[in-house]
């Protein structure tokens, strides 16, 4: 859509702005600097993803190996996505950081991960067309 | 052009289907990681201010969780297809029988995590009787490992939709 693309591009880039700030506030706040895993985890979490369809033959539809490399990448993209949110979680339920930074990084590690899924999405489209 | 007919001639919901497979992969990556992070949960509260107790997990508590994520990876590296396969196919002699063993090793890999998982929260945690906050770690054993087993039942299945999708492809 380049119609609606400044103006979407303006509202991801705020929305990601609000996830750093939520997830650095989560720390700072509390003087514990464990919740920036969380941004660690969901920028690497699309990587899998994007590595393993650059490996497989897109028209390799047939012979199962491709697809097997994009279940793994899929598998890996899953896995670092629950990671996110069950790291700020595993953190609270030991007393490492407190219940209102965990709700904090949870929070805001979803809306980085959102914009970047949001950028990801956008780009391809233009791509396409 | 070639989507028409795929929808004219074959299963009308096969998008629905390949939506279903990524979702069910996606789905058995955060099963396993939710799995990876109960039992990573119990050992990290073992170390924390919290546990009262002397009990603390080892590397026996994390033994059930290593073989579990073994048999999932065999389980799921074996090619499907092969299991079905004659010994006059194209997959060459013999290939269904070493798929069968492999995969037999496989679940014998997995059911043994689960039940070392019980194991250990029977011998280490219900007979000498750990009062309940240092009873969790041996729970979350437990609930790791079957994790670990809903995990590889939900990439089996989805993995078994590819079949469908990739034919419908090839035609």
């Amino acid at each position: 859509m380049p119609t609606a693309g400044l103006k979407t591009i303006i509202a991801l880039s705020f929305v990601l702005a609000v996830g750093f700030l939520l997830v650095i506030l989560s720390c700072a706040l509390w003087h514990a600097y464990y919740p920036l895993l969380v941004v660690a985890t969901y920028v690497l979490a699309p990587v899998p993803n994007w590595i393993c369809s650059h490996c497989a033959n897109p028209d390799d539809f047939v012979e199962s190996s491709g697809a097997a490399v994009l279940d793994l990448g899929r598998f890996c993209t899953g896995f670092l996505v629950v990671m996110g949110i069950a790291l700020p979680v595993l953190l609270a339920h030991s007393n490492i950081i407190s219940i209102p930074a965990m709700v904090m990084s949870v929070i805001g590690g979803l809306l980085i991960y959102g914009t970047i899924i949001s950028f990801a999405m956008f780009f391809q489209e233009e791509q396409e067309f | 052009m070639s989507e028409d007919r795929l929808w004219k001639f074959r299963r009308p919901e096969w998008l629905n289907s390949i939506w279903a497979r990524n979702a069910g992969v996606y789905t058995a990556g955060g099963l396993f990681s939710l799995a990876f992070y109960v039992l990573l949960d119990s050992a990290v509260w073992s170390k924390s201010a919290l546990n009262g107790s002397t009990v603390h997990v080892t590397f026996v508590d994390w033994l059930p969780f290593i073989f579990s994520s073994l048999g999932m990876l065999i389980i799921n590296s074996v090619e499907k297809s092969r299991l079905s396969a004659d010994s006059f196919s194209y997959s060459g002699s013999g290939v269904a029988w070493k798929a069968r063993v492999v995969l037999f090793l496989g679940f014998a890999a997995l059911a043994g995590g689960m039940a070392g998982g019980v194991t250990v929260f029977v011998l280490r945690f219900v007979v000498p009787g750990v009062p309940f906050p240092a009873m969790t770690m041996g729970v979350e054993n437990v609930v790791a490992n079957a994790l670990v087993g809903i995990s590889s039942v939900v990439l089996w299945v989805s993995q078994n939709m590819e079949d469908e999708y990739s034919y419908n492809l090839a035609l």
